[in-house]
C-alpha cells in the first residue's frame, strides 16, 4: 500500500487540551440516575432497591468499574449494609480518597470496596460542596479507615465527623498553607521558600507526636533496685 | 614528615620522627571519617552499596557507619528532604561534634531535584552547611566514594591556625536556617513548566496549560 493512499494523519486536537480537566469531565460516561442505568455489578441494583433515596446515580467507569454516587449524609449506613449484608459482603475497604475537579465543583470522596470472598469491587462516591466539607467517618465500620481519612483531611480539607484522631498525617502538624491536593493550591505552596524554611525549622517534632509515632519508645523507668528484687544473682 | 637521621649517631636509623602538627591531625581526621548516614530515598541504596563489599567504603577510613550523630564526623544526606524532615536534619547536624563535614548526595539533596513542589526543601544547604555536593540521580557508589575523597582532600588543606574560622559554631544559630532569605528566594524563581503554578504569576486558577510542542510526536 503506498503512502499516498493512506488518509492524512488527523491534526492533534489542541482545543481539547486547553479545556483541561473540565473538557475531560464532560467527555466521560454520563452518570445515570434512573433504575435502568447500565451496570455490571449486581450490588448496584441491590443498593438501589435497598436505599432508593440515598443512591443518587451510577455509571460504569474505565470499562468495568461500577461507580455509585451516594448521598453523603447516609454514607455510613450504606457502607455498613454493604459490609454486613451476606449477599454483598464487601469486607475490605481498599481505599478512601478524594478528587477535586477544580473550578468550584464539589469534591468527591471515594470509597473503594473489595469483597474478598466474592472477588468483587465496588466504588462509592460522595459529592461534597466546597462550603460544607464534612462527612461521617467510616472508622466505626473499618478501623483501617482511620489513616485513610486523615490523609483525605490533610490533602483536601474534608473533615470526618466522629473520627477518633482527626489531624494531619502527611503534612506536619501546624502546616498553615492549606490542603495541598486542592486544585487552587499553588504547586510550590502559598508561602515563600524562605518562610517555608523558617517555619519548618521552628517546628519541634516532639510537640505534636507521641514517642511511638516518631520511632522512640514510651519512656520507661527501671531502677537498679527493681532489677535486684527479682533475685538474679548476677545483678 | 620524614625520618630524620639521628644527629647523635650517623650509623643507626632514628628511633623517632618529626613532623608538622597540622599534618598529623589532618592525617588522623581524614583517615577515620565516620559517616552519619541520613538516607531518605534511593540515594541511600547506593550509599549502602558503597559500604558493601564490592565498593568497600571502609578502605577509606569509613569503617563504621555511625548511627549516632555524636560519634560521627561526616553527615551524608542521601535523598530528598521534605520540610517535615528539615528540623530533624538540622538537629542531627547540631548534635554532631566538631570537627564535622557534610556531604549532599544526589540531585534532590543538593537542589531539590525534580521535586520543585510545596513539600520539598530546595537544597539542604538552606538547612545545614554543605562541604561537597555529589551530582547524580542517584550517584553511583564510585561517585559517593569520590565525593568522600574530596572531603578528605579538603581536610588535607585545613590548618589548626584557622581552626576558629573553620570550626567555630554559634550556639544561637542552632536550629536556624543556614541560608538567609534572599538566598532561599533565589532558589524559587520561575522554572520550567510550572510558570502557571507559582506565586509570582499570581495564580488563582490552575487549568491545564496547552503547549502544542508537548503534544507533537
Amino acid at each position: 500500500m503506498s503512502a499516498a493512499s493512506e488518509p492524512p494523519a488527523a491534526a492533534p486536537d489542541f482545543d481539547l487540551v486547553s479545556l483541561g480537566p473540565s473538557g475531560q469531565r464532560d467527555a466521560r460516561a454520563p452518570r445515570a440516575t434512573g433504575s435502568e442505568a447500565p451496570h455490571l455489578n449486581p450490588s448496584v441494583a441491590a443498593l438501589r432497591e435497598r436505599f432508593p433515596g440515598a443512591v443518587l446515580g451510577n455509571r460504569v467507569a474505565a470499562g468495568d468499574e461500577d461507580v455509585v454516587y451516594v448521598d453523603s449524609s447516609r454514607i455510613v449506613e450504606v457502607l455498613r449494609w454493604l459490609r454486613e449484608d451476606p449477599d454483598q459482603h464487601y469486607d475490605h475497604l481498599a481505599d478512601v480518597t478524594a478528587v477535586d475537579y477544580g473550578g468550584g465543583r464539589p469534591i468527591e470522596v471515594v470509597y473503594q470496596l473489595w469483597s474478598i470472598p466474592r472477588r468483587a469491587a465496588l466504588r462509592l462516591k460522595c459529592e461534597l460542596s466546597l462550603d460544607a466539607l464534612e462527612i461521617d467517618s467510616a472508622t466505626a465500620i473499618w478501623e483501617g479507615a482511620n489513616w485513610l481519612e486523615r490523609e483525605v483531611y490533610d490533602m483536601y480539607g474534608v473533615e470526618f465527623r466522629s473520627h477518633p484522631d482527626m489531624r494531619r498525617i502527611l503534612m506536619p502538624d501546624g502546616y498553615a498553607e492549606g490542603h495541598p491536593l486542592r486544585k487552587d493550591f499553588p504547586l510550590r505552596g502559598r508561602f515563600s521558600r524562605a518562610e517555608q524554611t523558617r517555619r519548618s525549622l521552628t517546628r519541634n517534632p516532639e510537640d505534636h507526636y507521641a514517642p511511638g509515632e516518631i520511632g522512640g519508645r514510651e519512656p520507661q523507668l527501671v531502677s537498679p533496685r527493681d532489677e535486684d528484687a527479682d533475685g538474679d544473682p548476677e545483678r | 614528615m620524614g625520618l630524620e637521621n639521628n644527629p647523635l649517631s650517623t650509623s643507626e636509623p632514628s628511633p623517632f620522627l618529626t613532623t608538622k602538627l597540622d599534618f598529623v591531625v589532618n592525617w588522623a581526621r581524614r583517615n577515620s571519617l565516620w559517616p552519619m548516614p541520613f538516607g531518605t530515598a534511593c540515594c541511600a541504596i547506593e550509599m549502602m552499596a558503597s559500604a558493601a563489599s564490592n565498593y568497600d567504603l571502609a578502605r577509606f577510613g569509613m569503617e563504621r557507619m555511625s548511627f549516632s550523630p555524636r560519634q560521627a564526623d561526616v553527615l551524608i544526606c542521601a535523598g530528598r528532604v521534605p520540610y517535615k524532615l528539615a528540623p530533624v536534619l538540622r538537629r542531627i547536624w547540631d548534635q554532631m561534634m566538631q570537627p564535622k563535614w557534610c556531604v549532599s548526595m544526589g540531585a534532590c539533596a543538593s537542589s531539590g531535584g525534580v521535586f520543585d513542589a510545596y513539600s520539598m526543601v530546595q537544597g539542604i544547604d538552606t538547612i545545614v552547611p554543605v562541604d561537597v555536593y555529589i551530582p547524580g540521580c542517584p550517584p553511583r557508589p564510585e561517585a559517593l566514594i569520590y565525593g568522600l575523597m574530596m572531603v578528605q582532600e579538603k581536610i588535607r588543606g585545613e590548618s589548626l591556625a584557622n581552626h576558629q574560622d573553620l570550626r567555630a559554631e554559634d550556639p544561637l544559630a542552632a536550629g536556624r536556617p543556614h541560608a538567609d532569605d534572599e538566598e532561599v528566594a533565589d532558589l524559587s524563581g520561575p522554572f520550567g513548566n510550572s510558570t502557571h503554578q507559582n506565586r509570582m504569576s499570581g495564580l488563582v486558577e490552575t487549568a491545564a496549560v496547552a503547549r502544542p510542542g508537548d503534544r507533537l510526536p
